[in-house]
């Protein structure tokens, strides 16, 4: 396939994935919805066009891992290995129910695909390294992709293996950082200020890439430029926007815990089924 | 009003507030948790006293103990987990070795954030932080009590952690003086004593009424400080009803059970049922059907307090 229409693919996806997340708003009443929408292009072009992985096999030893540091975006990464095959779809109407697999945060002896119980923010980058650092030891050719939120930036930890990435030298690690320059108080850089943040990741000793984290050729790119057995990690500020596909919620902080009315809900899944609508037919013309 | 039913985060919020309008040397600190502790109102008023860090709970308890140290009163709240586990070293060398003037609440106390899972759950806070000597321990049972335990914990010098929950709280007395240290009897009864504490006791007291029906007088006692324990209630209720069974929103073993066995164990050995959630990661859902599926409604309260007096 063309990378031109791989990309194209790849957004018709994203879209059907938005299309999940809005499925399990909609039978749990609530849910972070702006995070998990700013980063779903990127949780999209790694399950479909980047990562290996299996589906049918989810434990497969020579996967690439992938490990959703903000775990309050679960929702982004339900809906993808949902649309990707790793569990039935109808497991998304279970949102918020008693004893669902796809709780509010992730957790990893409940669902296949996923790799960690994040949650508490802080925590992925550090697993994420020790997963890279595994891989290397046994001379695998994976990787680990991991997701952080830039409001997630604060908490120290992720400092801590930051630092250690750099000093191992875990090429096989790379970071999004979800920068949609929001938080639940509102805009990051008012609430505890960490930009430009990839300088301060270059400082410490990371490769740094700069994309529109929305974009799927930007994001395809930058993952394509990733060499193998290269030393160091590296981080991709991927600038984004919360709630992104949903006119009316982009942007806005409170979209960051969704508690939609009917209506709203009504109006975000039109928008998202006609998206939907304009790219299968556009996806029919090319073809 | 008696039956009204209020938001516990913001009751907790304005009455801080409402005191730190008098009282210069009270600070707020928030990771990116201000706003939902319900300090919106004083962030406005206050800018000068209201400290934004976004999400470094660690790094905001160890600023705490400094700000304490300086004079301030700090008072940190934010969700339970991030302010006693993730924290805890901080919590322990900076707030209680130093024994500073530090305020942390956690609110969503329990599973209160049921449907956001385990890492949001906080079951083994009194555990922990009883762990820590010299820490207050304060888990408020009504509304007008959160009011009162933000007046004493904020008149009292030294560390205190203070358990809020998040689904709305029914008002069941009139608000009273909130004495550090105190439990009080909320109802008598002969035939067993049931000790709570925090989001349990109102559904204790529906429990309590189930098992009168059923003619079984269950005496109640609520425990709105968990530690330091109120010994002299705990072994008045074990000495009447020589059976008590306690019941937490918290892991069974080390919390108030716990306390309240270790009393009974040394000066008073009657038989003590820990009632509370089995040592596992919750299961998430709805708040309601929660606390059915680990027994901590009415109803099950009252089948456990039953299968207490028949089975032992
Ligand atoms: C340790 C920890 N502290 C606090 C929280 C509560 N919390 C959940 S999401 C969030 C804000 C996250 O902001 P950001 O990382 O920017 O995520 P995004 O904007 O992508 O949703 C906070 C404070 C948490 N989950 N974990
Ligand atoms: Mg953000």
């Amino acid at each position: 396939m063309a990378f031109s229409d791989k990309v194209k693919e790849l957004e018709y996806i994203s879209w059907k994935c938005r299309r999940n997340v809005l499925r399990m708003v909609e039978a749990g009443g609530h849910g972070h919805l702006g995070g998990a929408l700013s980063a779903i292009d990127i949780v999209t072009a790694l399950y479909f066009g980047k990562m290996a992985g299996k589906p049918d096999d989810p434990q497969w030893e020579q996967r690439d891992r992938f490990i959703l540091s903000a775990g309050h975006k679960c929702m982004c990464q339900y809906a993808v290995l949902a649309e990707r095959g790793y569990f039935p779809k109808d497991i998304l109407d279970t949102y918020g129910s008693l004893k669902s697999p796809i709780p509010g945060h992730p957790d990893m002896h409940k669902l296949p695909g996923i790799e960690a119980n994040t949650g508490a923010l802080g925590h992925g980058l550090a697993i994420a390294a020790g997963m890279a650092l595994a891989m290397k030891c046994n001379k695998q050719q994976s990787r680990v992709y991991t997701v952080m939120g830039d409001g997630e930036l604060a908490e120290g930890s992720n400092w801590e293996a930051a630092a250690a990435a750099a000093h191992h030298q875990l090429g096989n690690l790379v970071l999004f950082l979800d920068n949609n320059g929001l938080q639940i108080s509102g805009k990051v850089e008012d609430i505890m200020n960490f930009m430009p943040a990839g300088e301060r990741f270059a400082a410490f000793g990371w490769r740094v890439m700069e994309i529109d984290g929305n974009n799927m050729q930007e994001i395809m790119c930058a993952l394509d430029d990733i060499p193998t057995g290269g030393t160091q990690p590296v981080i991709i500020v991927a600038h984004t926007v919360k709630g992104k596909g949903i006119s009316f919620l982009e942007n806005k902080a409170f979209c960051h815990f969704w508690s939609p009315s009917k209506e709203e809900l009504g109006r975000a899944i039109a928008e998202v089924e006609k998206r939907i609508e304009e790219m299968r037919t556009e996806l029919e013309v090319r073809a | 009003m008696i039956g009204e039913k209020m938001d516990p985060r913001k009751t907790f919020g304005a009455a801080v507030t409402e005191i730190a309008e008098s009282r210069e040397d009270i600070v707020i600190l928030s990771a990116d948790s201000g706003g939902s502790s319900g300090f919106k109102e004083f962030a406005r008023n206050h800018p000068d006293r209201y400290f934004e860090f976004g999400i470094m709970e660690q790094g905001v308890t160890g600023i705490a103990a400094g700000l304490a140290a300086m004079g301030k009163t700090p008072v940190f709240c934010a969700i339970a987990p991030f302010v006693t586990c993730r924290n805890f070293e901080m919590f322990r060398n900076d707030c209680g070795y130093m024994h500073q003037n530090v305020k942390i609440v956690g609110r969503n106390g329990g599973f209160t954030y049921s449907d956001l899972g385990a890492t949001h759950h906080s079951l083994e806070d009194f555990a922990i932080i009883r762990m820590i000597p010299g820490v207050v321990i304060l888990a408020p049972q009504t509304p007008g009590e959160i009011r009162a335990a933000a007046k004493a914990m904020l008149d009292y010098e030294g560390p205190v952690y203070m358990r809020i929950g998040n689904p709305p709280m029914e008002e069941l007395w009139e608000e009273k003086e909130f004495e550090i240290g105190k439990g009080s009897i909320l109802r008598e009864g002969t035939d067993l004593a049931i000790i709570t504490t925090g989001t349990s006791t109102a559904n204790v007291l529906c429990a309590a009424d189930l098992l009168a029906e059923k003619g079984i007088s269950a005496m109640v006692v609520g425990m709105p400080t968990v530690s330091p324990a109120d010994e002299a209630l705990i072994l008045h209720a074990a000495k009447k009803t020589g059976k008590i069974l306690t019941v937490e929103e918290h892991y069974i073993g080390g919390g108030l059970g716990s306390i309240v066995a270790e009393v009974c164990g040394r000066y008073c050995p009657v038989p003590v049922k820990m009632h509370g959630v089995k040592k596992e990661y919750a299961i998430s859902g709805p708040y309601d059907e929660l606390l059915k599926y680990y027994s901590l409604d009415a109803q099950g309260i009252a089948r456990e307090a039953e299968k207490f007096l028949t089975e032992g």
